[in-house]
């Protein structure tokens, strides 16, 4: 695919140590080999307590097989760039018609246990994912629109990947995490999915679990505390430019932390070494201590927008209120509705100030992607009132709504999920600059399963008008929602009758499977500018705006990343080149 | 008496069913499941979540779902948990123990606390000392047990922050590096830990109980085979200790059997707010996730120590009323 940034690895490779070792580049942390100590344990706090230690069930985010793991598999991403590189492979080849893509596993590496790590791992790890009566979360990643994507191994070195059509998120199906077959592999042809199923719960002795990645487990104890240890066989193929075998730590410690006071509270006292503060009060309470000399430690304010969005969705399926149903259905009026949405206020009020507006899709993190010429529709009441005038909305009733010309008031309500006091705080304010141009908005938070229930209803006739929410989870290479984008996905909120209704939702939805199988970065960017322009003109969802990222770090840590590479995506540093000052 | 024994557990059978059937109706009439999180997920479709749904039976019909638990309760299989691919029991016993440690030392310390508290205010009415006790009493009892926590980790981080030293961890059941310890710096450390958050349980529990101790002893004060003990000249301690104390405690002693399920159900809102890996911070997950199982399992527990503490207490007070007689 990029044989240019495929070249310049090798080249790195090759120059700095032998073709089996994975080389850490420089310029992924800020601190130079020889200023780098050995040794130390780097603590950590997480919310939520850990499930499983098994690959295959797992179904949290920063789970425990994807911390020992490293979560990175045949490619990862350089921080840096963005790109796909080689990893665990050593290279790849791309065949003529796009279709194939051929691994060459790297040789030397080794599971914890003293094996080597194969093609034939690869194979067992697809295939119990994949097997429906396991139930992995992952299942899904390896179908293109319900194709399957089929491994082949070719020798003990060497896999293919053949998938059913291109596929822009190629490389990252190939990026699963192995798991050791002679593990696993024994148990599910004895014992098939239920075998698996019972392997590697909490209640497995650490020892018995087999890492590929820089970690092995030390203890784990329940809701309090899980401790890794490094994995030896890891540095032997893992190096920094140096020569030297990562990771630097002797030990990663994570407590669970479910009260986000008490792990701000351990970090001000320099028990915890990472914290990511989320609120102003939160920031503020770190900066003071920072500025009375209490703690000694580092905040990256604003380093970047957090990777998910939040809009308000309008319900175009309203058969039995065919009043609001074809106001929800006018772009006129969604983009009146925007116009009421003050995006400043929100940064300001909500976060603090410390937020990021939103005006597509795309999240505001993934620069690459954005398209800054889009049409805007910014908070401006006046043009508002002049839309809605347009769309006959003319006179004020007694209470001063406005109404139309047969005396139908505008008037909608609104919902988000209780307890996101930031969503409720969003709707307050969208409710206020409503009332004032004369719209009625009736503010509701319900329990979020009901929501999530009326959000993905569907039919002719759907239970909601307007709904504040967000998603997480996008990807880099092609960052649009196969369940959001087509007309018949399960997450295209705003019209679940199955079918487009606008012929800008079939472009769309057109120009989506084009971007997704479009294997050329810079023309799948064109794909996804177009699609955004239509997106802000439609306004099927209106954006609003979201917190920021802000890293904290106690300053015994070095090894951070350079300022430019840290977001929300890539974090504030790579564990493996983390190190103990003092 | 073994007949009245024998009936109570009779007639603890149908209680048994109807309690387990409510709590399992009530999870269940909360709107959407476990996998409702999950609908929102870009990247999993729909046909994957219809595939886990019917992997964990949550698309039957709630009559088979209770049946199907009871099958299993009966055969003391608690369930199993979605989130945690695993057995119900595994999962919550740990997390009972832990919070053993705070509710075990904070309930003894309770009885050695209120009770002699009560007893003075009621031996001292009105009295200065009285009123302080009082006053302290209603402070503790107003204050919610989260909120005294954050006060008193607030405290902690201002005297580390002025001195340097850390009188209390701020959070937390053991130290890192704790797996290296010896045997007793392990038992030492857990208790170093466990100070704060048993300070703030035994605070808010002595403030009720040392009324209701207080009230109960000074109405056996005021009965008349006290006036009749003083009148016959005993010494006024006998009169106290042996007169009116015993009477008085009758309705505490009695209520022993109920401290039963609230040794396994956690130390509440101070496990969460002070990290304690306790039960609370688990169940809470639980019921947020509607990890079904878990929540039911859990509540089943709970309501099997609750019954059988029930018939305890019963018998505690034919025990030590002997006006109480089961025939």
């Amino acid at each position: 695919m990029r044989k240019a940034v495929l070249l310049v690895s090798i080249l790195a490779l090759a120059g700095a140590a032998s073709a089996q070792t994975f080389v850490w580049p420089q310029k992924w942390t800020v601190a130079k080999p020889s200023e780098v100590k050995r040794g130390g344990t780097l603590r950590a706090a997480t919310i939520s307590d850990f499930r499983t230690f098994n690959p295959f069930l797992t179904a949290e985010d920063d789970s425990v097989p994807d911390i020992i793991s490293g979560d990175r598999g045949l490619v990862r991403r350089d921080p840096t760039t963005g790109d796909w590189i080689p990893y665990m492979a050593e290279s790849w080849t791309i065949s003529p018609n796009k279709l194939e893509i051929t691994f060459k596993i790297r040789k030397g590496m080794k599971w914890s246990d003293g094996r080597p790590i194969t093609a034939d791992d690869w194979i067992m790890t697809w295939r119990i994912h994949t097997d429906k009566a396991v139930g992995s979360n992952s299942y899904d990643s390896f179908f293109i629109d319900g194709k399957p994507i089929t491994l082949k191994k070719i020798d003990d070195y060497t896999i293919r990947f053949i998938y059913p059509k291109t596929d822009a998120e190629a490389f990252a199906v190939a990026s699963f995490v192995p798991w050791p077959a002679h593990v696993f592999g024994p148990v599910y042809q004895r014992d098939g999915a239920e075998g698996i199923k019972k392997m590697w719960t909490l209640n497995e002795k650490p020892g018995n679990i087999v890492s590929g990645g820089p970690w092995l487990i030390e203890s784990y104890r329940p809701g309090e505390r899980l401790v890794l240890k490094r994995n030896p066989a890891f540095g032997e193929w893992n190096k920094d430019e140096a020569g030297n075998p990562l990771p630097y730590l002797d030990r990663y410690e994570i407590r669970i932390v479910k009260d986000v006071n008490a792990a701000l509270a351990e970090f001000l006292a320099g028990n915890i070494d990472m914290f990511s503060p989320s609120t102003v009060d939160q920031i503020s309470q770190i900066r003071q201590a920072i500025q009375q000399g209490r703690l000694d430690a580092t905040i990256k304010l604003n380093a970047s927008p957090v990777a998910s969005s939040q809009f308000m969705v309008f319900n175009w399926n309203k058969a039995s209120d065919p009043f609001k149903q074809s106001l929800f259905r006018s772009d006129k009026f969604r983009r009146a509705m925007s116009h009421l949405v003050n995006r400043q206020a929100v940064i300001d009020i909500v976060y603090g100030g410390f937020g990021t507006p939103m005006y597509t899709s795309v999240y505001p993190v993934l620069t690459q992607w954005i398209n800054p010429k889009v049409p805007k529709y910014e908070y401006n009441p006046q043009q508002a009132a002049k839309l809605l005038a347009e769309l006959g909305f003319t006179k004020k009733d007694r209470e001063g709504y406005l109404v139309d010309s047969k005396g139908r008031r505008i008037e909608f309500n609104l919902a988000t999920n209780a307890g996101n006091t930031q969503r409720e705080q969003i709707a307050k304010l969208i409710v206020d600059e409503a009332k004032k141009v004369g719209v009625k908005v009736n503010f509701q938070a319900i329990d979020f399963n009901t929501l999530v229930g009326q959000l993905l209803s569907s039919g002719p006739d759907r239970p909601f008008d307007a709904i504040i929410i967000g998603l997480t989870g996008g990807g880099l290479d092609w960052p649009f929602g196969s369940n959001v984008v087509p007309c018949k996905g399960n997450l295209h909120m705003w019209n679940k009758s199955g079918q487009c209704l606008d012929p800008r939702e079939t472009l769309l939805e057109k120009l989506y499977y084009q971007g997704r199988a479009e294997l050329d970065f810079k023309k799948r960017v064109e794909i996804g500018y177009r699609m955004q322009e239509i997106e802000a003109e439609l306004l099927p969802v209106i954006y609003i705006a979201g917190p920021n990222y802000h890293p904290a770090w106690n300053n015994r840590l070095g090894g951070e990343h350079p300022d430019a590479i840290i977001s929300s995506i890539w974090g504030s540093r790579e564990v493996e080149l983390t190190f103990i000052k003092k | 008496m073994a007949s009245y024994i024998l009936k109570r557990i009779l007639s603890l059978i149908p209680t048994f069913f109807g309690a387990t059937f409510l709590a399992f109706l009530i999870i269940q009439m909360a709107p959407g499941d476990y996998l409702t999180q999950l609908e929102l997920d870009p990247k999993v479709t729909p046909e994957t979540i219809a595939r886990l749904r019917a992997q964990f039976g949550l698309d039957r019909p709630f009559h088979e779902q209770y049946l199907l638990w009871m099958h299993n309760l009966l055969h003391l299989n608690l369930g199993y948990s979605f989130a945690y691919q695993a057995p119900v029991l595994e999962i919550v016993w740990p997390r009972v123990l832990n919070s053993m440690v705070l509710v075990v030392p904070s309930t003894i310390l309770l009885f050695l606390i209120a009770v002699p508290v009560g007893v003075y205010g009621a031996l001292r009415q009105y009295s200065l000392g009285d009123r302080v006790v009082s006053f302290l009493a209603y402070l503790g009892l107003a204050i919610p047990n989260f909120f005294l926590a954050l006060i008193l980790m607030y405290l902690v981080l201002q005297v580390y922050f002025r001195t340097g030293v850390m009188v209390f961890p701020v959070s937390g059941m053991t130290s890192s590096g704790f797996e290296q310890f010896s045997f007793w710096q392990k038992v030492v450390d857990v208790a170093w830990h466990a100070v704060l958050p048993i300070v703030v349980l035994t605070t808010s529990d002595i403030a009720g109980f040392s009324r209701i101790m207080r009230g109960q002893m000074l109405e056996a004060l005021s009965q008349d085979y006290v006036r009749t003990a003083r009148a016959k000249g005993l010494s006024e301690r006998v009169v106290v200790y042996k007169h009116a104390l015993r009477n008085a405690i009758i309705p505490i002693v009695a209520n022993i059997g109920g401290i039963l399920p609230t040794l396994i159900s956690g130390a509440g809102l101070v496990e969460v707010v002070m990290a304690w890996p306790g039960i609370t911070p688990l169940l809470l997950d639980a019921i947020s996730q509607q990890d079904l199982y878990v929540v039911a399992g859990f509540l089943t527990m709970g309501l099997v120590l609750l019954m059988i503490g029930n018939l305890l207490s019963d018998l505690l007070l034919a025990w030590v009323d002997p006006r109480i007689r089961y025939e």
